[in-house]
């Protein structure tokens, strides 16, 4: 048996969580802007087919972009811009990027917040009901709602909450519930099938003494992991939501920088939400160590 | 004489009542309406996009106006004007007592100060770019409180009508940048999202009954890039207007209540196709050579059923295009040019001269490659998406076969501008200048915008050489008859030779709820707030909801 020194291994662990998130961050940034970068389009502006402008107006517009046109260098003075908490500037809403995060972050912070609570409170609580109900008319009705979900993209299921006056915001719930219902329910039922489960409910336990000492402890490691995927999953709904919902938040400032080719918001907002879900994931990863630990 | 007295006293009472009706309707009142793309700009001297404009027309004092529907200029803040004989000077004489928003006042100097500020080469505006017609400085002489005269290197053409876009900046205000003499100002850019402009309280202008303008509180303009969900929101009154509807819409629109859509008649916009005739650009040198080939071009212009287009694509509120210059430009448009007749026996007979077969329902050219090629347009757009298939199946009857490719508007700009691969473009050039003059660069063929060969050292051919010439001589004289015969001569030639392949002119179609008062939708920019100090909101109009 190895004994470890709790301090020195939680600042290991999360030294080492940090560095590559740290590493991670960078090549994404890195991966983001060369991408955005080699689109075709890049560098293109809409001015240029003015009638009106000189020809050394012309030669301004394109070379406003010359910075952008040699990404290493691009690259290096963002960063060293970054270091110095200036994000730069977007080209398409010539605002701040820190600015425009500042006033966006909150609203996606909001919706994705709210989605996530709706999903999680949604499709846990009808995954403990099909999984512990001897009836299988919760299963089947759940599993049929959450099918159908599955099926339609974030996209259609915004378009129709904007059509019928539905808070677009509840959307991100709605994408988030079928993953969550149907991965849950699988690992409560996988649970519910352990040999100490069933001894457990064939020395008489009660329902929901079974549930929270003998199945949620075995799957609560796995269930925090699918919390750091479902936290990824909700930005990534939250992009066509903010869109068609009409949303300001950062969900919609990506879809604009994208179709802007707006190089300096694209890297700050792949850096963001690379962060946020490898923070997550992590996060997750952290809080389900000890639980694995225990089991093991 | 009692009835004239009685007459008044009625004419004045209703007056009354009318005024007291919309105070009531506009106190605290809002006109919302979406703009499909972010302003790129605040900055009234750096205005190049529709977004932008919006803005400068909301909040821009400027001297002279274009009126919407006469076409003609009208005093602003400059009660007098006069431009020089030989076109390269004008005196502005100014309204008194004026102030910005802020409670600046106005004065020659800050006249002064835009128009050095817009003609700063460092700045490259689009608007100061119109006046560049020489080298050399522009001159500004503050002559009064009230007079100011402005001095050009070199005469310009039109030179009165350029200044409805200069929007005068102040030269004192400590927020120049907000300060506006227009009916509004910016009070909060959410940018992406929202702008929400307010009600200038030191507005000059006033009504008949002494009301200062304008009656409309504050603006809310949200930024909506999707026209089905612009429509939605029409419907459920969460905004005001439209100002450019599909037709599709417009029609369910008409039908469902008419007296919230408007048909405002041809737009000055014209869709329009061309080839690829840069030299150096990647194709096969006989497909530069078809591209070349006027008789060629003829062809596939006579092939194209316009009127089809029209009907089909448009629902009927488009016409076939004829010119560069739409009908809707009541004074340029040479109006004895007729649209290309349909007719693929005479476009056959014309790629026979060239060497062409048709055999087995394909054409081939005098060395045996069938005749193909691709069409480039932007996704996402309807109609060009439909044009293009309706062309596809008009050329198939002449034995052509055309492959259309939708790309996004920046990697297709990318294709017309820089790289050339590409062998045939379908697209709507915007025009909101009535001026022929405001298109220089699209026809000499030394232009940026000759977009078919742009930035030609000399003219590749004898009729750009001739339109190079005639385009010259118009922006030298100060002869406006003269100048539109020039005109009038290139755009027949341009009839001919066909470098630009004119479809349609689309009709301008709006929205317009029937809650907003005293809205006379034109087809000219911009088409529902043209005489925004004047708008009001207030009850329906007529109960057609």
């Amino acid at each position: 048996m190895i004994v470890r020194a709790p301090g020195r291994f939680w600042l290991r662990t999360l030294g080492r969580h940090a560095a590559r998130i740290f590493i991670v961050l960078m090549l994404g940034g890195f991966l983001g802007a060369t991408l955005a970068r080699l689109a075709p389009g890049f560098g293109q502006d809409e001015e240029e087919l003015d009638s009106r402008l000189s020809r050394e107006s012309v030669a301004a517009l394109r070379q406003s972009h010359g910075e952008e046109e040699r990404l290493p260098a691009f690259y290096a003075h963002y960063l060293g811009r970054l270091l110095r908490g200036d994000l730069g500037e977007s080209q398409t809403l010539e605002e701040p990027v820190r600015q425009l995060l500042a006033e966006r972050f909150p609203d996606t912070l909001a919706s994705v917040g709210l989605g996530l609570a709706l999903g999680w409170a949604a499709g846990l609580s009808l995954a403990v009901a099909a999984a512990m109900s001897r009836s299988g008319l919760a299963d089947v009705a759940a599993g049929l709602a959450a099918s159908i979900l599955l099926c339609l993209p974030a996209g259609v299921l915004a378009l129709l909450f904007v059509m019928v006056r539905a808070p677009g915001r509840l959307v991100i719930g709605l994408i988030v519930f079928p993953k969550i219902f149907q991965y849950a329910r699988n690992l409560l039922r996988r649970s519910a099938s352990l040999p100490h489960v069933l001894t457990a409910r064939a020395k008489g336990l009660g329902a929901v003494r079974v549930l929270v000492w003998h199945i949620l402890p075995v799957a609560g490691p796995q269930l925090l992991a699918l919390a750091g995927v479902s936290v990824s999953l909700a930005f990534a709904a939250a992009i066509p939501v903010e869109v068609l919902s009409d949303l300001p938040g950062i969900g919609q400032l990506a879809w604009k920088a994208a179709m802007g080719r707006d190089l300096a918001l694209l890297v700050n907002l792949t850096m963001i939400v690379t962060m946020i879900t490898l923070v997550a994931n992590t996060g997750a990863e952290l809080l389900a160590q000890p639980a694995r630990e225990g089991e093991a | 004489m009692k009835w004239a007295i009685l007459s008044a006293g009625l004419l004045l009472s209703s007056c009354a009542i009318f005024g007291a009706r919309q105070a009531v309707a506009q106190s605290g009142s809002q006109l919302r309406f979406c703009i499909s793309a972010e302003p790129k700009t605040l900055n009234p001297l750096l205005v190049d996009d529709d977004s932008s404009d919006t803005i400068r027309y909301l909040t821009g004092g400027v001297l002279v106006r274009l009126n919407r529907i006469t076409q003609q200029l009208q005093p602003e803040l400059a009660t007098a004007w006069k431009v020089s004989r030989g076109g390269d000077a004008i005196s502005f004489t100014l309204r008194r007592n004026v102030r910005f928003s802020d409670g600046t006042p106005l004065s020659a100097a800050d006249v002064a100060y835009t128009i050095q500020r817009l003609m700063d080469p460092a700045l490259h505006s689009p608007t100061g770019d119109s006046f560049r017609s020489g080298k050399g400085e522009v001159e500004t002489r503050v002559v009064g409180e009230d007079q100011v005269d402005i001095k050009f290197p070199a005469p310009i053409v039109g030179l009165d009508k350029l200044f409805d876009q200069v929007a005068i900046l102040s030269a004192q205000s400590p927020n120049r940048e907000i300060a506006a003499l227009g009916p509004y100002y910016v009070a909060e850019n959410k940018a992406g999202a929202y702008l929400l402009l307010k009600r200038n309280p030191n507005y000059w202008k006033h009504d008949a009954a002494g009301r200062q303008l304008p009656y409309i509180d504050s603006i809310r303009i949200e930024i909506e890039q999707n026209r089905d969900i612009e429509a939605l929101r029409f419907e459920r009154g969460e905004i005001d207007f439209i100002d450019s509807l599909s037709a599709e819409y417009y029609d369910r629109l008409a039908t469902r209540a008419p007296a919230m859509a408007h048909d405002a008649g041809v737009s000055l916009d014209a869709e329009q196709m061309w080839f690829n005739e840069v030299p150096n650009a990647p194709l096969p040198a006989y497909k530069k050579a078809w591209f070349a080939s006027a008789r060629f071009r003829r062809a596939i212009s006579e092939s194209i059923n316009r009127a089809d287009l029209a009907r089909v694509v448009f629902h009927g509120h488009a016409q076939p295009a004829v010119s560069w210059i739409s009908p809707a430009n009541r004074f340029w448009f040479d109006a004895s040019l007729r649209p290309q007749p349909l007719d693929p026996k005479s476009a056959l007979r014309l790629l026979t001269e060239d060497g062409f077969s048709l055999r087995n329902g394909a054409l081939y050219d005098r060395e045996e490659h069938a005749v193909e090629f691709s069409i480039i347009t932007n996704a996402g757009n309807r109609y060009r998406e439909s044009m293009a298939a309706m062309i596809q199946q008009d050329l198939a009857g002449i034995g052509i076969r055309l492959n259309i490719v939708t790309l996004d508007f920046p990697s297709l700009l990318e294709r017309i501008t820089r790289s050339h691969n590409y062998e045939a473009c379908l697209l709507g050039l915007v025009n909101n200048d009535l001026d022929p003059d405001a298109q220089m660069n699209v026809w000499l063929s030394s232009g940026e915008n000759h977009i078919w060969n742009p930035n030609q050292e000399t003219p590749a051919t004898a009729w750009e050489a001739e339109i190079d010439r005639l385009m010259r001589a118009q922006a030298s004289t100060m002869d406006v008859k003269k100048r539109k015969q020039e005109v009038d001569e290139v755009q027949e030639i341009v009839w001919r030779q066909e470098p630009f392949i004119y479809l349609v002119n689309k009709d301008a179609l709006v929205a317009v709820s029937t809650n907003l008062h005293n809205a006379r939708p034109v087809a000219l920019r911009p088409q529902v707030y043209w005489n925004i100090d004047q708008l009001w909101m207030g009850p329906a109009r007529r109960r057609d909801r």
